[in-house]
């Protein structure tokens, strides 16, 4: 008896508590939501600080995928870095469930704020690498994944002296 | 009741003679101790101190101590113990002191997903690197088309010194320098030499080495769907494993079989696969060029069938339901059929498949007397393997052939012309002692039907043990000289000569190309209309009037017969298909994950397409009669695809060893004429891109000194000339010219004849 009175007074407590506050629904989409930074929205390919694609085709995105929503090939470009050559995502089939931006090594693939769009045709919703790669670095702004791989590519800058290349026929201990 | 050692209390068996680690992993517990420089082929050696295990003697005077699995034999009641934490703390510093020169670069690196390296880290638990300086670096080397060298990931295992040296006898790959400078490669750029070099993309244990044609195309190896397949380029029949994804072939690896191919394969049979993607592979039903629709096709087919005047053609390169398929539909329609086009060809598969049954690859590697005739080990690379094997057991070679041979300096070496083949094993078979184990390999084209049949004959006086490997290019010899027994291709070609057979069904043949006898067919090209399956681009297809699609090996089920009456079948990995980036609804195929479809292309499999000419003519019945009829005399059981597959009895052997005796002919002329063989010369691997970037240079071999001139015109048995530059061959026989079997057959001439020569001078 005393919990059924317990719990009677705590939902008009509950309810008459709200009394004093703002209301909390928008009258989107007149009114934008303040998204949270570590919202997951809609996957993008970001760029790194130099404007490259960061993304280099290493499939763990696709692999990891639980919809296999993703689908890449990749290639060389002339100076030895790897880029993804295809890449497109189907949002019809994705579930933004972040697992694709924990996988990816170079901080490619990024999940923005973007959470609500609609296609008339479903075909619409697949987006190819052109409508995936934004301009920027992302929420990861000075990330550079070539200064940490250890391989040097063409128009890397300089490689500091200790790491030059040895000359295995030179014999001295 | 085998003896069993014990690894943390559980126990484990082993065979007598093997270590710890080989008794582990026959097990299948590769994850109890992580390994790097073992490999079974290569054996132990103790470089990478990885697979460290702590062992606790049974007396009470020595302590426990750490040692080396791989290392360490295995005996009765040994007590090991990898779960202590001094094992652990060994286990992940020499991880660290692996990875502390290694770059991260997994996600752009080819080896990442099947990289043992990344297995074996994880496994050891090495997450942090405590060293602070800065990674040595090398300049990794270019290595040819077919291996990409980043030497910055070397782990220095030597797995790839010891492969490439002691294994496949290379001599342009080895090891460099001192300290941490160790350096694994050639000692100036250029492209590998040895017809294994593939292999170091598969032992390598991390990716210094990995595979540049598969890198072109590359997707990760999880992707890939595989199945059991056979090598489809020579006719030792190793199992390999085709790689494929979304519609593309993508890489073909080995698979063990113990008794052919235990570890590796040569590069035709690994970079072999590339004619798939050939530019100019048929892929759609054409008519004189312009593409038709698959009924219009068969509609065409079936008008020509029921004018009675068809040919049958069958091919060594077909399997053997597919020449099966073609014989039914022959029979069906009362036609001639032929599996060769060639009458020499086909003698010289009678005899072969007439040979008793021969050695398998790992009996060859015991063998203690070897005699090689011509270049079986160009024709069939992986033959090399078990002889270099043997001769590291002490065997005793002899070397006879009219041009040099990899092997050169490991035997006692006769240089001699095309008629001296049978001499040299005549002499050798007469001065084998008696209880040693010898074989005979022989280059098919070097020989010829006569001389096989002299190398039956002369085997039949030899002890048992003795046996007889006859290299051939074609994957399906043995199976198509099902159909050799009493002259059908001379048949096939007399009813043509007649103008009784003017139209030609073929099966994956090439006539008018290297089938060996080109002038025969061009000069009948034009009253002779031909229809092709093929899935090559060859000269008959070009000159074929109806040319129809045909699945490739990995895109096709079947079975091959290899050298030694041996069937093994293979499955299909894959169909090829092309992608649509929209999804049409009208179409029959489901739309992709990632959006868009992917169709499969049509493609014929042979018996399908005799299956459907069949039914559309009403002759199913009698095709399925037939079929039966002979699938159920010449091969009732067959294997399974990952069978090791079963061989042919000795009964049906010995119907085919019948009378007809081939007499050699040499006819006359100032050269003596001999094939020369490279490891990537063969009718499929020579629509391999990258193989044949590899070739060595066209034209006519001879020896140095025999004329002045600077190229050869030699006239064709239909009075055609070609001219041939030189190229001279120091050690080479004298009095004779070398060509390319695809030249030879261009010419109409076989190995081991003779023809004279015009010499063009320098102007």
């Amino acid at each position: 008896m005393r919990l059924g009175l317990r719990a009677w007074v705590l939902g008009f407590w509950t309810t008459l508590r709200q009394l004093g506050r703002w209301p909390v629904t928008l009258s989107y989409p007149e009114e934008q939501p303040q998204i949270a930074p570590r919202w997951r929205g809609r996957p993008v390919l970001t760029r790194d600080p130099d404007g490259d694609e960061r993304c280099v085709a290493c499939e763990l995105c696709s692999a990891v995928c639980p919809t296999h929503c993703i689908e890449l090939e990749g290639d060389d470009r002339p100076d030895g870095r790897r880029y993804a050559r295809a890449f497109r995502i189907n949002f019809s089939r994705c579930i933004y469930c972040g697992l694709c931006e924990e996988a990816c090594p170079t901080l490619a693939i990024q999940l923005l704020d973007e959470f609500a769009f609609g296609k008339e045709r479903r075909a619409d919703f697949v987006y190819p690498k052109e409508a995936l790669l934004i301009d920027g670095p992302g929420k990861h702004p000075h990330y550079r994944y070539y200064d940490h791989a250890g391989v040097r590519i063409e128009a890397a800058t300089a490689v500091p002296a200790a790491a030059a290349p040895l000359d295995p026929l030179d014999n001295r201990p | 009741m085998t003896a069993h050692f014990y690894l943390d209390g559980r126990e484990i068996p082993f065979q007598p003679g093997q270590n710890v680690l080989e008794a582990l992993l026959a097990m299948g517990r590769d994850r109890d101790v992580p390994y790097f420089c073992y490999h079974p082929a290569l054996g132990s050696l103790g470089a990478c101190r990885q697979c460290a295990v702590k062992l606790y003697p049974h007396d009470d005077k020595h302590p426990p101590r750490v040692m080396m699995a791989c290392l360490l034999p295995a005996s009765a009641g040994l007590q090991l113990v990898t779960a202590e934490s001094d094992v652990r703390r060994e286990h992940a510093a020499i991880s660290e002191l692996l990875m502390r020169n290694h770059p991260h670069d997994c996600p752009i690196c080819d080896e990442g997903g099947q990289c043992h390296l990344q297995d074996m880290t994880v496994r050891a638990g090495h997450r942090l690197r405590h060293y602070e300086n800065a990674k040595r670096t090398f300049r990794s080397q270019q290595l040819g088309p077919l291996i990409r060298q980043e030497m910055n990931r070397c782990i220095t295992c030597y797995r790839c010194v010891r492969f490439y040296q002691d294994i496949a006898g290379g001599e342009d790959f080895g090891v460099f320098g001192s300290r941490d400078r160790v350096f694994f490669g050639r000692l100036h750029d250029g492209p590998l030499e040895s017809p294994f070099a593939g292999n170091l993309a598969e032992v390598c244990p991390t990716g210094v080495f990995t595979d540049k044609v598969y890198h072109a195309s590359y997707l990760r190896p999880w992707d890939l769907e595989t199945a059991a397949s056979i090598c489809p380029h020579c006719n030792l029949g190793c199992n390999t494993a085709p790689g494929a994804a979304r519609g593309r072939l993508r890489r073909v690896r080995q698979r063990h079989h113990p008794d052919i191919n235990p570890y590796f394969l040569c590069d035709r049979g690994r970079y072999g696969f590339r004619h798939v993607v050939h530019r100019r592979r048929p892929w759609r039903h054409r008519l004189r060029s312009r593409e038709i629709e698959r009924d219009e096709a068969l509609d065409r087919l079936t008008d020509l069938l029921r004018q009675g005047e068809t040919g049958f053609l069958g091919s060594p390169r077909a399997d053997v339901q597919d020449n099966l398929a073609w014989l039914a539909l022959a029979d069906a329609y009362g036609a001639p059929f032929a599996a060769f086009s060639d009458p020499w060809q086909e003698a010289l598969a009678r005899e072969i498949l007439a040979l008793p049954q021969a050695p398998s690859l790992r009996q060859l590697g015991e063998a203690e007397r070897i005699l090689i005739l011509g270049q079986a080990l160009e024709i069939s690379p992986s033959l090399r393997l078990p002889v270099q094997a043997a001769l590291r057991r002490g065997a005793q070679l002899t070397l006879a052939s009219v041009l040099p041979t990899a092997l050169d300096r490991y035997g006692e070496l006769r240089r001699l012309r095309p008629d001296g083949y049978v001499d040299a094993a005549g002499d050798w078979c007469r001065a084998l002692p008696s209880g040693k184990r010898g074989v005979i390999l022989a280059s098919a084209d070097a020989l010829g039907p006569a001389g096989v049949h002299v190398l039956r004959r002369l085997q039949e006086d030899l002890p048992p043990g003795t046996g007889v490997v006859v290299a051939h290019r074609a994957p399906n010899l043995g199976g198509a000289a099902f159909f050799a027994t009493d002259g059908q291709s001379q048949r096939l070609r007399e009813a043509i000569r007649v103008g009784r057979c003017r139209h030609l069904l073929a099966l994956a043949a090439d006539p008018l190309g290297e089938d060996g006898d080109a002038p025969f067919w061009r000069q009948r090209s034009s009253a002779l209309r031909i229809s092709l399956l093929d899935c090559l681009p060859t000269t008959t297809l070009e000159a074929a009037e109806l040319q129809l699609p045909m699945a490739a090996v990995a895109e096709r089920e079947g079975v091959f017969l290899n050298y030694e009456g041996r069937f093994q079948a293979f499955a299909r990995v894959y169909r090829p298909a092309q992608y649509h980036p929209h999804w049409d609804p009208s179409r029959s195929t489901f739309p992709l994950p990632a959006g868009g479809m992917r169709e499969e292309l049509a493609l014929w499999e042979p018996r399908d397409l005799a299956e459907a000419l069949a039914q559309r003519g009403g002759r199913l019945e009698s095709f399925h009669q037939r079929l039966e009829f002979y699938r159920h005399y010449l091969c009732p059981e067959l294997p399974g695809p990952g069978d090791p597959g079963s061989f042919i009895p000795d009964a049906l052997r010995a119907r085919f060893r019948i009378g007809i005796v081939p007499v050699p002919h040499s006819g006359t002329g100032r050269w003596w004429l001999s094939a020369f063989h490279w490891y990537g010369d063969e009718a499929q691997a020579r629509f391999a891109g990258e193989l044949q970037s590899l070739a060595p240079v066209a034209g006519v071999r001879l020896a140095p000194g025999q004329t002045q001139a600077q190229a050869m015109l030699l006239t064709s048995r239909d009075g055609q000339t070609r001219r041939y530059p030189i190229v001279e061959v120091a050690g080479m026989a004298a009095d004779v010219l070398a060509l390319p079997p695809s030249d030879l057959s261009d010419l109409g001439y076989h190995p081991g004849e003779r023809i004279d020569a015009l010499e063009e001078s320098a102007p």
